[in-house]
């Protein structure tokens, strides 16, 4: 049985998982989740998949169901880490240590901001939940920027928010990133020469260019 | 450099000596930042369940020590906390700490996050996202109206309250659906997932949202259950 992702290639969330999925090389099977009809909210998807009611939802080879994007990825890195790229590094206890802080760093001063001028921008009208609040995308851009000076000095000194190596942490901030850039808001990265570098390098690597391909 | 803590004699588990001298910490976990925080607890919590001897170096928020720039070359971002550990290596975000200090101090103290079979730790990971999917957002919005907003002398936004209330409860049924067929977050272990929710769970309480923990048979069992912790009630007397 391969392993099975529950989501839609457009989905940020489910965007995660298949940019791990293609750099650890591994096979997988894409069963959309029909979010525009409610699929994610019936009682069976909920009963069954996620109880939370979103996407997306792994089912690895031997039945085992695990989600939240983020587990997922980290998931998979533990279960195949032989195979592929290196997500996280494992081996050495700082190494480690530094990883969890740039996985909590975009957790902390990345996502809330960019998925919440995104939704305000984009995702709200589609769900016709209303029209863009624009003081609070003034407080996002405003935190953003702030946030996104500190990316820039860590970049300064060194290629990923890691260390010298990509791992999930970078992996991570892509899909709403590409939402942001889509939405001409990409002066956040182009404004900082740091960041832009660490920007451009994440964004061609083959794995996120087959994920955009798919959408 | 921040300022020592001035914490009594009557807690010396948590001071390896008495002198005030940056050059103490030589061979000291280090905490920096404030026993109030709800961040700087999460850490004092995972170093109590460790049995690690740690020194606290308050950074006074109000006094805006966290942004000095001795303080901002440790942590870029200006908040707290952050760990120096006994060899000198800094690292920051409460998480991350916790995740650092039982990955490093692995056989010392109640084992936090389940080693040795996969399955278990992806379900760790899960427990671990749902906390900040789920729950962390809201709880830090609600206590940030009622709490700290007055703190400042500002008046709480209570419809702002009431929405986050409102996706909180939402929340909070699915959390007991999970709790009904396992002792805690990640299964039957208690766990980081677990212990990461306790500051913020804490001043829900204490600003009168305790219903929301307590209306749901499973949530309050759990919730019970990990706030009776003697490392949480060590922690919660320090504050």
């Amino acid at each position: 049985m391969p392993i099975k992702v529950y989501g839609t290639p457009t989905s940020t969330c489910t965007q995660r998982v298949l940019t791990t999925l293609i750099e650890k090389g591994l096979p997988y099977e894409l069963i959309k989740v029909n979010l525009a009809a409610g699929e994610q909210k019936t009682q069976e998807y909920l009963d069954e998949k996620q109880p939370f009611g979103v996407v997306p939802v792994l089912i690895d080879e031997d039945g085992f169901k695990i989600y939240e994007s983020r587990a997922i990825c980290r998931y998979l890195e533990l279960k195949y880490k032989g195979k592929g790229t290196e997500l996280m590094p494992t081996n050495d206890v700082k190494a480690l240590g530094l990883f969890e802080q740039a996985a909590s760093i975009e957790m902390s001063y990345y996502d809330p901001y960019v998925s919440g001028i995104v939704f305000e921008r984009l995702f709200k009208g589609m769900k016709g939940l209303g029209d863009p609040d624009e003081a609070k995308i003034a407080l996002y851009r405003e935190q953003l920027n702030a946030k996104l000076d500190v990316y820039e000095k860590i970049l300064s000194k060194q290629p990923y928010l890691a260390g010298q190596d990509f791992t999930l942490a970078d992996l991570f901030h892509l899909s709403y990133g590409n939402r942001l850039v889509k939405l001409n808001e990409g002066h956040f990265f182009e404004s900082r020469p740091h960041v832009k570098d660490w920007w451009n390098r994440i964004t061609s690597r083959p794995s996120w260019q087959q994920v955009l391909a798919l959408a | 450099m921040g300022c020592s803590s001035s914490v009594s004699s009557s807690q010396p588990v948590h001071r390896t000596n008495n002198i005030q001298s940056s050059y103490d910490t030589r061979g000291t976990i280090v905490v920096y930042g404030m026993i109030q925080s709800p961040a700087t607890q999460r850490i004092l919590a995972t170093l109590i369940e460790k049995g690690l001897k740690f020194q606290l170096k308050v950074i006074n928020l109000k006094a805006g020590e966290n942004l000095s720039r001795s303080y901002l070359e440790k942590q870029p971002f200006g908040t707290i906390p952050a760990l120096d550990d006994v060899d000198g290596f800094t690292i920051y975000e409460s998480r991350a700490i916790s995740r650092y200090l039982e990955m490093k101090y692995k056989d010392k103290g109640t084992e936090l996050i389940p080693k040795g079979n996969i399955k278990v730790e992806g379900l760790f990971e899960q427990a671990a996202s749902i906390e900040l999917s789920y729950f962390d957002s809201y709880a830090n919005g609600i206590v940030t109206e009622r709490i700290f907003k007055k703190m400042r002398g500002g008046e709480p936004d209570m419809n702002k309250v009431a929405e986050l209330r409102r996706d909180l409860a939402k929340n909070l049924d699915v959390y007991d659906q999970i709790l009904s067929t396992q002792s805690y977050l990640a299964g039957n272990m208690f766990t980081l997932a677990d212990l990461f929710h306790l500051p913020l769970g804490s001043l829900l309480l204490k600003c009168g949202e305790g219903e929301l923990f307590e209306s749901r048979s499973h949530v309050k069992q759990w919730w019970n259950k990990i706030s009776t912790r003697q490392a949480w009630k060590t922690v919660q007397a320090m504050a």
